[in-house]
């Protein structure tokens, strides 16, 4: 049982590497993660989202996108209250981490880029990288979050999350349809 | 005497025939309409496809964290308004029915009414 674990996580985080993009935050190779550290990821994840949905909803004015922004937006904040209410019960405070760290960084240059465009472009842009993060949340959620917690209940909140994650994915996609055409 | 036994006679008539009119109405005024959930769960209708008789009713209930609603695909005929965890509404089948969760609108169930 000892040797699957550190191969799951090998596997784990190759598949990340060769799947996501290589300037993500999840594609770092094989991070350790504690179970505080992996609330301080998964809340961490939820909030950037939240946050390219209120520039959205900012400079947007599509109907398409500003509805998804905001289900976006209500959604990965029941997340982070279902993660918060868990850790309060858990007694766990998140702790900072270098993937963390990554994930917030990479996250201020995509906010600089969105905020840099405006019309079409900005709406095209937002979306592509909706569909994009989304690929990148599920598989670092199921890769490497899911395999690296020890915590049931963390585990069960993680593998709970992870529908939501693909229908945003898919609605995601709908929604870049239209604006490929 | 005599007009006693009469006035019991036609009592009881009367009383049996109360009782078989009763009984005949009862049959046709109560049809048995059933009642079925449908849960929302793991971002799915589940099930995803429910046939039922005309009359019946249909509750949805959220067992998601997340917000959904129930509404009808096509022209928007009914809809639920959002539910929050835990929350459910109910419909009386009338007719066939495609719906979605506008919220999240890849999320599709069918209702088919007999």
């Amino acid at each position: 049982m000892k040797c699957i674990k550190p191969l799951a996580k090998w596997a784990g985080a190759a598949i990340l590497y060769t799947m996501v993009m290589p300037s993500s935050a999840f594609s770092q190779e094989k991070p350790d993660l504690s179970d505080p550290e992996i609330a301080s990821v998964a809340v961490a994840a939820n909030q950037i989202d939240i946050n390219y949905a209120e520039i959205a909803k900012e400079k947007s004015k599509n109907a398409d996108i500003l509805e998804f922004a905001q289900t976006m937006a209500n959604d990965h904040k029941a997340v982070i209250a279902q993660a918060v209410a868990l850790v309060t019960k858990l007694g766990v405070t998140p702790k900072d981490n270098a993937v963390t760290q990554k994930l917030q960084g990479d996250a201020e240059k995509t906010k600089k880029m969105l905020r840099s465009k405006s019309g079409a472009a900005f709406n095209k842009a937002y979306i592509d990288n909706e569909v994009a993060y989304h690929k990148a949340v599920i598989s670092a959620v199921e890769d490497l979050l899911i395999p690296e917690s020890d915590n049931k209940e963390l585990k069960e909140l993680l593998q709970n999350v992870v529908p939501a994650l693909k229908t945003h994915l898919m609605h995601a996609e709908m929604v870049q349809k239209k604006f490929s055409k | 005497m005599k007009n006693y036994k009469a006035l019991m006679r036609n009592h009881l008539y009367l009383l049996f025939s109360l009782l078989f009119i009763g009984g005949c109405t009862n049959k046709t005024e109560t049809p048995v309409h059933k009642v079925y959930t449908v849960e929302i769960r793991q971002m799915q209708f589940q099930p995803a496809e429910l046939t039922v008789q005309k009359g019946d009713t249909v509750i949805w209930i959220n067992r998601d964290i997340v917000q959904h609603d129930v509404t009808e695909e096509k022209s928007k005929a009914w809809t639920s308004s959002p539910l929050s965890a835990g929350q459910s509404w109910k419909l009386v089948a009338s007719e066939n029915a495609d719906y979605y969760c506008s919220i999240h609108q890849v999320m599709k169930g069918k209702l088919l009414v007999q």
